[in-house]
């Protein structure tokens, strides 16, 4: 990916610095047209890798790091633009998904202060949890912990620390739960549940996704909901499912999952992913006094546009939408440093 | 273009064999164009979303029935819309297989891909190919891409052969 595919080399500099928190797909986008238009680019991920879920949970096979990393590369080295690993910008505290790596934690005000402007494009590294007993089983992981894991062995960066599963039930029907079923085949699991509340019809990754599974061999069971994680030794032994119907349109207008009373049953598995969607992980809490008015009641940035208020900061990407494609990602990312720009420019 | 002999120099071709159907191709089309895209992105059932663009033909029928000769190629063989002779009467959209040239609504102009004319310019690629993250957007000279696509086709073939214990 060019992400600096408005100009072939640095213009002049415009004297003015800019911090990008967050190496996804948004942010490296939004690097590549500040750096265009000769912005001084620093960007801070707390992996040890740039590229955002594109690197580190989408699968390979979809999306080669390579293609990724060349355009970091080219960012890096053609175009000055400066990249810190390994570094966690916060305001207040909060362990998210891939915090392992974080060896300099830096805090938000004082790069508020240090920059001209700053871009937030932390995403969503955080997974929502089922809310059934026994959740905490070993052997019960999300699926962005999974794939993320996975990728991360790829990476060189992790051991593969899975035994290999015989049995997993993988709950969810969007792109995560498609993603996190086929890599459970690939890793040679006898059988792989994929198991959704509504049917294939409502299905967020779409039919086709889901029929592509079930040629491959995964077993696919709709209108069921797990009701609770049977643990055995602290192992994850079974799930137990209740069978669902559908009723009116919910909220998000879709036919809404009723429960039938008396229908559960359960399945074994030694695995369990549930891939039930993940929530934005911003660079401040509820705890940072400077920021917090930017944040609603379940810690989610609330804001009209992409500028944060009156303040040098601005919010791209997932961490403002929720889970997106890296359509979206990118959409927002450029947008938003054509914004940030505008404000650095008085225009 | 290679005047003598009429040869379209330039081809793009997206391999949806690799395309998993993000949309980054779009949102850069979309951003460089004020929020028009010329690479769109369907649907076509349950899920499965690719998207279409141009595919700037080398005996392109939109060219052939423009009655203003709005529509041209440029010399890399791109074809496009020149909207000081464009009268917006969507011919072009007619004689068009693909469904391809739009209504501009603000230009009243028939308005397409014209493969980042500016971009290639400068020197640049066109964005929907520079950035990509699946390489499934191919540009070049039509024998490279042809041969491209036959090298990625036999990269599959033989990836199967392999994975049935095959020995070469």
């Amino acid at each position: 990916m060019k992400f600096a595919f408005l100009c072939k080399s640095k213009p002049t500099s415009m004297g003015k610095r800019v911090a990008i928190i967050g190496a996804g797909i948004a942010g490296l986008s939004a690097a590549g047209y500040l750096t265009c238009k000769g912005f001084e680019v620093d960007v801070y991920d707390k992996q040890p890798v740039a590229g955002g879920l594109a690197a580190l949970a989408i699968p390979s096979y979809r999306i080669p790091y390579n293609n990724i990393d060349e355009g970091v590369e080219d960012l890096v080295k053609s175009f000055g633009v400066k990249l810190y690993l390994n570094t966690k910008v916060m305001c207040g505290e909060r362990h998210d998904e891939g915090d392992d790596f974080v060896k300099h934690v830096v805090d938000l005000r004082n790069i508020v202060k240090e920059y001209s402007a700053v871009v937030i494009t932390t995403g969503t590294w955080r997974s929502r949890k089922l809310g059934v007993p026994g959740e905490d089983a070993k052997g019960v992981v999300d699926a962005l912990t999974f794939l993320y894991k996975l990728r991360l062995a790829e990476h060189g960066l992790a051991e593969e620390f899975w035994t290999k599963p015989k049995r997993v039930v993988v709950v969810g029907a969007g792109l995560s739960a498609v993603d996190a079923a086929e890599e459970a085949l690939r890793l040679g699991a006898e059988e792989v549940y994929l198991i959704y509340r509504r049917t294939k019809k409502e299905a967020p990754a779409g039919e086709y996704y889901v029929d592509d599974l079930i040629a491959k061999g995964v077993k696919w069971l709709e209108l069921a909901a797990p009701t609770k994680i049977i643990v055995e030794n602290g192992f994850v032994k079974a799930v137990e499912f209740q069978r669902m119907r559908l009723g009116p349109p919910d909220k998000t207008g879709r036919p809404a999952p009723i429960p039938i009373p008396g229908s559960e049953f359960t399945i074994e598995a030694d695995l369990v992913i549930p891939a039930i969607g993940e929530v934005s992980t911003p660079p401040f809490t509820q705890e940072c006094a400077e920021f917090k008015q930017f944040l609603d009641e379940r810690g989610y940035i609330i804001s009209k546009g992409y500028r944060l208020g009156n303040t040098n900061m601005f919010v791209a990407g997932d961490v403002l939408t929720g889970p997106t494609k890296l359509g979206e990602a990118c959409k927002h990312g450029l947008y938003t440093a054509r914004d940030v720009e505008r404000f650095l420019r008085g225009v | 273009m290679d005047k003598s002999s009429g040869n379209p120099t330039l081809l793009r071709w997206i391999d949806y064999n690799k395309c998993i159907g993000c949309g980054v191709c779009s949102a850069v089309c979309d951003f460089i164009h004020e929020g028009v895209s010329f690479i769109k992105l369907y649907d076509i059932g349950g899920g499965l979303v690719k998207p279409i663009s141009c595919f700037h033909c080398a005996k392109a029928p939109c060219v052939e029935v423009c009655p203003t000769k709005a529509m041209r190629r440029d010399d890399s063989g791109a074809v496009y819309v020149d909207g000081s002779r464009c009268i917006g009467c969507m011919a072009c959209l007619y004689a068009c297989p693909y469904g391809i040239p739009e209504l501009s609504i603000i230009t009243k102009t028939s308005t397409k891909c014209d493969l980042c004319k500016q971009l290639r310019g400068d020197g640049l690629e066109p964005a929907c190919v520079a950035m990509c993250p699946t390489k499934a957007i191919v540009i070049g000279v039509p024998q490279a891409v042809f041969d491209e696509a036959k090298k990625r086709a036999l990269t599959r073939i033989m990836k199967a052969v392999m994975s049935f214990g095959g020995s070469i």
